[in-house]
């Protein structure tokens, strides 16, 4: 009886300090709450976390020291994710307290699935630039991250897709000039391998670039078809698309699709082997031009795996008109990514103060451009080429500066569209087709049903 | 006349020496209660619990975030079995299972017999066997994609043995990614097949031997009519592991192929984990889970009875 009141004793202290330091904690939460200038925090102070799939992490930091020069008492913590392992690293985080206070968006699908995370960004477009915010950026970085007539995040800058990335220094070598149709192709990849230089190369096991080459295909056979079907307004049974498949196919039957390409994944294979120069040529749209840059080249031969990373002159080129229709090449994309607020984050004033200041003010966008990652959500806003260090300025500055010029000046979406199983039966139809397990037609047809399904 | 008495039962005085637990038993507090409540927490709390839970989820359309799942009954089952993807997943498995299954049991009873033999440097051999078992798959799939791509050490081996006809982008094609997995499985597990086996041939009774000798049996005959009835058990036990990793294959061809090309190297995990994470079909990706378990546990199930009856049967 003794050792039973005892217990009982026991257990009751226990009870009363564990009530006791509950008590504490909470009092303590809300005064530290009360203390640090009000549920929001501060606007010029703090430590926030930023994550997302890109930018590089050199390029992030970049980002973050330019702000510091101005807040210099926000600290900014930034985390790469990689592509691959976002959705199932950031699901889970901004359902946590402890999620990051700000996580970049992109346009599509990710809208729909994290939109209820993100606060309305809506009145820091107004405060930052004026009622009549939406006139001073680009509109394709507003309609993608918009969804139940909030804004769910404001766009850093968009990328484009459409274009093919050319090693020009092996091209000199052996004295080709880059292709603008399938024979003139079918031709230079002859003759670099016949000098056992790889030509092209994709990793076509990854939907988002091969759906990259089948909407430049489309687009040279008719154009805006591929849009229409992304958004379900023409079946994907289209004789265009069929043809599209049929024109894919012969790539692989052309030769110009490295062997095992259906294996291989644009990252890090097919980046790689461009970044070591086993191959000629690659289909990258505007990101690539960060590796335009002598610091940007250099990191990445480097990553590719190169011991001695030595930058050479990568050039962009329209894509070859491989159909033979006329049509010019044509560009197409959305908003990079935004930059979301966790409505969950314990400093949303610093938060947004680093938000607008990165998307929305001509430092931020200055810094955004000088990078060549992505083009400025900010209209008006260039890169500032004389603070740019290009290792090839003679070579690479024009035609950098028209990718920029005819991708901006195009109003096609690349993912907008298209949920995540469409993409997947994106890959299956091209993959399929590749490897001959299923003819164009066949192939278009079971995309179709797949998209007609996901709609449902 | 019969007098009745009624009397009060005798209150059992107790000794004062017994234990007070005796006089008042806790039946709130079993006495084993507390040594058995963490293994009881775990298992009834975290994988009864979340199998259930699964189960529920598999009802579900549901993005893994929306706090409204919608109520779907058996439409994510229905449509798990209306799908080509699925059932390549199911033959995938099937084809992983016997193959592995049959050249690590030939190569580790192989191995086994041998390093039970007088071999020099046998320990080095079996450290040599034994090393892929402990390297995590996540290491070795980089190394893998790189040996079996198009240009890799694999195809350079082949054109320096005069073989370079037969070179070929083995992981970049339907027809021949999933034997490099396969492959690949082989070389990793057959180190725990032999390492299991030569522990079994170890209890093989030595006087059995000898005797099967004495009566002119070779090493053939030894092998099949003495050591592999010896071995049952663990061949059984193989097997079961065997079926049951076979269904739950996800790390080597997520790494390696990420269930491609075209869907050739598709299992039911990386099913599950597509299905889950990236596409937000956390309901189908369940229901899947919920077919898996129910495999793994039939096929559990299935090869110790079938080991139980042979043994009786002996």
């Amino acid at each position: 009886m003794y050792t039973a009141h005892r217990s009982r004793r026991k257990l009751r202290a226990a009870a009363i300090i564990a009530a006791g330091v509950t008590s504490a904690l909470i009092l303590s939460a809300c005064a530290g709450g009360g203390g640090g200038g009000g549920a929001e925090g501060e606007a010029d102070s703090g430590t926030l976390n930023w994550w997302g799939w890109t930018p590089d992490i050199s390029v992030g930091q970049a980002y973050i020291d330019a702000f510091n020069e101005e807040y210099p008492d926000i600290t900014i913590n930034y985390k790469q994710v990689p592509i691959e392992d976002w959705e199932a690293a950031l699901r889970p985080a901004l359902a946590s307290p402890s999620g990051p206070d700000i996580f970049a968006m992109q346009p599509g699908a990710r809208v729909e699935a994290f939109k209820s995370f993100a606060e309305d960004l809506t009145p820091l477009a107004e405060d930052t630039l004026g009622e009549d915010w939406e006139d001073k950026v680009s509109a394709i970085g507003v309609e993608g991250l918009s969804a139940d007539g909030k804004l769910t995040a404001m766009s850093i800058g968009a990328t484009y897709a459409g274009s093919v990335w050319i090693n020009q220094d092996l091209f000199d070598k052996y004295n080709l000039t880059p292709p603008t149709t399938l024979d003139e192709w079918v031709d230079v990849c002859a003759e670099f391998k016949a000098n056992g230089v790889g030509c092209f190369v994709q990793g076509a096991s990854q939907e988002g670039f091969d759906q990259d080459t089948l909407q430049a295909i489309s687009d040279s056979i008719e154009p805006g078809v591929w849009t229409s079907a992304s958004k379900g307004d023409t079946p994907w049974t289209d004789p265009t698309i069929v043809k599209t498949l049929e024109t894919w196919k012969s790539l692989f039957e052309n030769g110009i699709m490295q062997d095992g390409a259906i294996g291989y994944a644009q990252y890090p294979d097919a980046n790689n082997d461009f970044m070591s120069q086993k191959y000629a040529m690659v289909q990258m749209g505007t990101w690539y031009m960060q590796y335009a840059t002598t610091a940007g080249q250099t990191a990445a031969i480097e990553a590719a795996g190169v011991a001695d990373p030595k930058p050479f002159p990568i050039v962009p080129i329209p894509f070859p008109d491989v159909t033979g229709s006329g049509n010019p090449a044509a560009y197409y994309g959305d908003s990079d990514y935004g930059l979301a607020l966790n409505t969950k984050s314990k400093n949303k004033a610093a938060a947004r103060t680093f938000i607008s200041w990165l998307t929305a003010t001509e430092a931020g966008q200055q810094v955004v451009a000088d990078k060549l990652n992505d083009i400025p959500a900010l209209l008006g806003v260039e890169p500032n080429w004389d603070s740019i260090e290009q290792p090839f300025p003679d070579v690479q500055r024009e035609p950098v500066q028209k990718l920029i010029a005819d991708a901006s000046a195009s109003s096609e979406s690349r993912f907008l569209y298209l949920n995540q199983d469409v993409q997947d039966a994106i890959l299956a139809a091209c993959t399929s087709v590749a490897d001959g397990s299923a003819t164009p037609e066949e192939a278009a047809a079971t995309l179709d049903a797949a998209a007609v399904a996901s709609r449902s | 006349m019969v007098a009745t008495t009624l009397q009060t039962p005798p209150t059992r005085q107790v000794p004062s020496d017994e234990p007070a637990l005796k006089r008042r038993p806790h039946r709130l507090s079993p006495p084993g209660l507390p040594w058995i409540l963490p293994a009881l927490v775990l298992s009834v709390g975290l994988i009864y619990y979340c199998i259930g839970y699964t189960g529920v989820i598999s009802t579900w359309d549901w993005d893994g975030i929306s706090p409204n799942p919608e109520q779907v009954g058996l439409e994510n089952y229905l449509k798990m079995v209306n799908s080509p993807v699925f059932w390549g997943a199911i033959w995938h498995t099937i084809v992983f299972f016997v193959v592995t299954f049959t050249a690590q049991t030939v190569l580790g009873l192989l191995f086994a017999v041998l390093l039970h033999s007088q071999v020099k440097l046998a320990v080095v051999y079996k450290v040599i066997v034994f090393v892929p078992v402990v390297l995590a798959p996540a290491i070795m799939a980089p190394v893998f994609r790189q040996f079996y791509g198009a240009d890799g050490q694999f195809n350079w081996i082949l054109e320096h043995i005069g073989l370079g006809a037969i070179t070929q982008p083995w992981l970049g094609q339907s027809s021949t990614a999933l034997w490099v997995l396969m492959a690949v499985a082989v070389w990793q597990w057959t180190g725990l097949t032999f390492v299991l086996y030569f522990a079994a041939m170890g209890q093989i009774d030595q006087s059995v031997l000898e005797a099967a000798r004495i009566d002119g049996a070779g090493n053939i005959r030894t092998i099949v009519s003495i050591i592999w009835p010896g071995v049952r058990g663990t061949t059984v036990a193989l097997a079961m592991l065997g079926a049951i990793g076979a269904l739950k294959t996800f790390d080597l061809p997520w790494l390696i192929t990420v269930g491609g090309p075209n869907g050739a190297t598709e299992f039911l995990g990386t099913i599950i984990y597509r299905q889950t994470i990236p596409n937000y079909h956390v309901g189908y990706g369940a229901a899947v889970s919920i077919v898996l378990l129910v495999l793994a546990l039939a096929m559990a199930i299935l090869l110790q009875v079938r080991g139980r009856e042979k043994v009786t049967v002996d």
